[in-house]
């Protein structure tokens, strides 16, 4: 038997092609875009981060610790990663809730409606995030849409929904909703309607079904849209910076200031490391779920 | 609890679903008996999950009436209904271990958790897992995942217990094992039940009445016996038990039958189906003597068409006139297997024969 096996790989078996010689040929091409394409450029910002800046933005290749120096006990920067987790994890919570029934309802259906639902979670993808952040500057601003709405139904002052981190959390939450609700129904799979109607027959209400049964069964796919969302919200600087006007500051934003505006770029590659850190944190803590989970 | 209009501990009454134009499940009336088994017998598609379905409340009826104990349910959400369903995939939640599962009902009914705990151990017990109290469903078989099921739906010590299918997944052993201790089980607490089955042999065996459906209507309601002996319809006739079947013609009482004349309960004028159990029909060569001297059986002569040795019984095929019929015997050591090509004679008792007056082929038959 082990002989017989030791031999067939070399014939296709179950009508895979793929012979187990070419395992470790595809792993190299993945292994070599991911050293080029991450590792390396990461390696590069961190030695960048320990390099010294001129006041013109002229970098000098001598070791300096200015920059982490900065990070680690300019207070403002320890308000910012506060200030831009908790922001953040706003988004993902506020994504949460909205996508939470929209995936449901997606999961439920079947055939056509299913699909054209599908198309319309995708379609904003296909928009890039300017042009719909622009889209919220038209219905957010004092004279927008929202606020000309209120004002007509006795309003007296228009409310401040931008320039501030209302406007870039509505912004937001709107702009990742696509991410959560197709995360969600990746995580949806093992979610039967069997089983919501196998807790009615045992005497469970609507309710007690959902808290029990629909909720614990959905929560690789709540892990995983979490996730998603926080490291997309946390990386996103457009929108904060055009729905937040300059008066919001989250970290990417301040990246994109010191990197291109203030050409420090130690500073901008200590923050980016900052960054990649809190990302690999919510990458352990999803680890640490899903296996609780599974 | 007026006993003047339910008869039955559950009692349905002219329960119908519709999807669209088509009719799942039409006007079905029957009564069970506080403690009866009753089985849903019927081809696939014949509307047993829905009706099942229906009593659970997990489907609206689109017409009829529920009621249980003389309180009438048809209303009433499923989580109100106090029944327990076991389905035909089980459907145990694969985030809960097997306690926790059996548990479920008793903590939504907001049972402490001192008889909660005696209650599940008991269940499980019942259903003999114990020792598997902390597996998750995936970790277990499928007869082991059954037996969870059951007791997930017995703990609650339901008024009716539904069984959609429950035996199918299982192997042949493990099916005949689960029968058994399922009747045990629902003999044991006194429950209500309904089997649901699409083989007849765990209707008749395991139940005290059984239901035979097709397309949606109850063709007829019996025990075991009544169904196989006295099939009120040329469908229950076939599909419970095998059965010669052909095309005649009576007339004054007397069906022409190649050369022969029989007799049989039913019509008796017109074109009829005649219907005979194969293994009620017995086998002689055409040259032994006759031994039914005063002419009461039912007897024509025709020739082995066809002889197979299946080991327990020897199964005929006998051509008589342009009617081909089945015979069953059982295997005998003093005599060997009539072979092909010999005349022989058929008898079988009147009482035997069953007839039911013919309607176009494709069209539904009633006797
Ligand atoms: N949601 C539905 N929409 C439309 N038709 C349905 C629906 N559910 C069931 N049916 C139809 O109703 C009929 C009865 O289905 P049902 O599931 O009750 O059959 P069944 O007797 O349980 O069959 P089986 O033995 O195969 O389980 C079938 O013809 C089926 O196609
Ligand atoms: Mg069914």
């Amino acid at each position: 038997m082990t002989a017989a096996l030791a031999v067939a790989p070399t014939t296709p078996r179950g009508g895979s092609p793929v012979r187990p010689a070419a395992g470790p040929a595809l792993l190299a091409a993945i292994v070599a875009v991911n050293l080029l394409g991450f590792v390396v450029p990461v390696l590069n910002l961190l030695r960048l981060s320990f390099l010294k800046v001129e006041a013109t933005g002229t970098l000098r290749e001598t070791f300096d610790l200015s920059s982490w120096q900065a990070i680690l006990t300019d207070g403002f920067y320890a308000g910012l990663l506060v200030d831009s987790v908790r922001t953040c994890a706003l988004i993902t919570g506020l994504t949460l809730v909205l996508s939470y029934p929209i995936a449901l309802l997606i999961h439920r259906c079947r055939g056509t409606i299913r699909t054209l639902l599908l198309v319309l979670v995708v379609t904003p993808l296909l928009t890039s995030a300017v042009v719909r952040t622009y889209g919220w500057v038209a219905l957010l601003y004092d004279q927008g849409l929202v606020n000309g709405m209120l004002m007509a139904l006795g309003l007296s002052a228009p409310l401040r929904l931008m320039f501030n981190t209302v406007g870039v959390v509505i912004g937001l939450t709107e702009i990742l909703m696509p991410y959560m609700i197709l995360s969600l129904l990746a995580g949806f799979g093992r979610l039967d309607p069997r089983y919501e109607e196998a807790a009615m027959t045992l005497g469970a209400s609507p309710w007690r079904t959902f808290l029990r049964v629909v909720l614990p069964l959905t929560l690789p796919g709540i892990a995983l849209g979490c996730l998603l969302t926080f490291v997309l919200a946390l990386s996103s600087f457009i929108t904060p910076k055009l729905l937040g006007g300059g008066r919001v500051f989250l970290l990417a934003t301040e990246i994109y200031d010191q990197a291109m505006v203030t050409l420090n770029w130690p500073l901008a590659a200590a923050l980016s490391m900052v960054i990649l850190a809190m990302f690999g944190l919510a990458l352990v803590l999803y680890g640490r779920l899903v296996r609780r989970i599974g | 609890m007026t006993a003047t209009d339910a008869p039955g501990h559950l009692a349905i009454r002219g329960l119908t679903k519709r999807y669209g134009g088509f009719t799942a499940v039409d006007g079905l009336d029957l009564d069970v008996a506080r403690g009866e088994l009753l089985a849903f017998l019927g081809p696939s598609g014949c509307g047993k999950t829905t009706s099942l379905r229906m009593v659970a409340g997990l489907v609206p009826a689109s017409g009829g009436r529920i009621v249980v104990g003389g309180r009438d349910l048809t209303d009433v959400p499923t989580h109100r209904r106090d029944m327990g369903l076991v389905f035909q995939s089980y459907a145990l939640f694969p985030h809960l271990s097997v306690a926790r599962n059996v548990a479920f009902g008793l903590e939504m009914r907001g049972i402490g958790r001192a008889e909660r705990e005696a209650r599940v151990r008991e269940a499980i017990a019942l259903v003999r897992l114990t020792g598997k109290e902390e597996h998750r469903p995936a970790q277990l078989s499928g007869g082991q995942q059954q037996r969870v099921a059951l007791a997930r739906a017995l703990v609650i010590r339901p008024q009716i217990l539904l069984l959609d299918e429950p035996l199918s997944n299982l192997d042949a052993k493990l099916r005949d094992e689960m029968r058994i201790e399922i009747r045990e089980i629902q003999q044991r607490l006194g429950i209500t039940a309904i089997f649901v089955t699409h083989d007849q042999v765990e209707a008749l065996t395991m139940c005290d009445k059984v239901a035979v459906m097709n397309g949606g209507r109850l063709e007829q309601l019996g025990p075991p016996l009544d169904l196989y002996e006295r099939p009120a319809t040329p469908f229950v006739a076939s599909f419970v038990g095998r059965i010669n079947q052909f095309r005649a013609r009576a007339a004054g009482g007397i069906v022409g039958l190649g050369e022969a004349r029989i007799t049989g309960a039913g019509p008796a004028e017109g074109p009829v189906e005649v219907m005979i159990r194969p293994h009620r029909i017995a086998l002689r060569p055409a040259s032994a003597p006759v031994e039914d001297a005063e002419g009461r059986l039912n007897t024509v002569a025709g020739t082995v068409a066809r002889t197979t040795f299946a080991g327990d019984v020897l199964h005929y095929e006998v051509a008589v006139g342009d009617a081909m019929i089945g015979v069953e015997e059982a295997t005998r050591s003093d005599a060997g297997p009539v072979a092909p090509g010999t005349p022989v004679r058929l008898s079988w008792r009147p009482d035997d024969t069953l007839l039911f007056a013919a309607v176009a082929r494709d069209g539904r038959m009633r006797p």
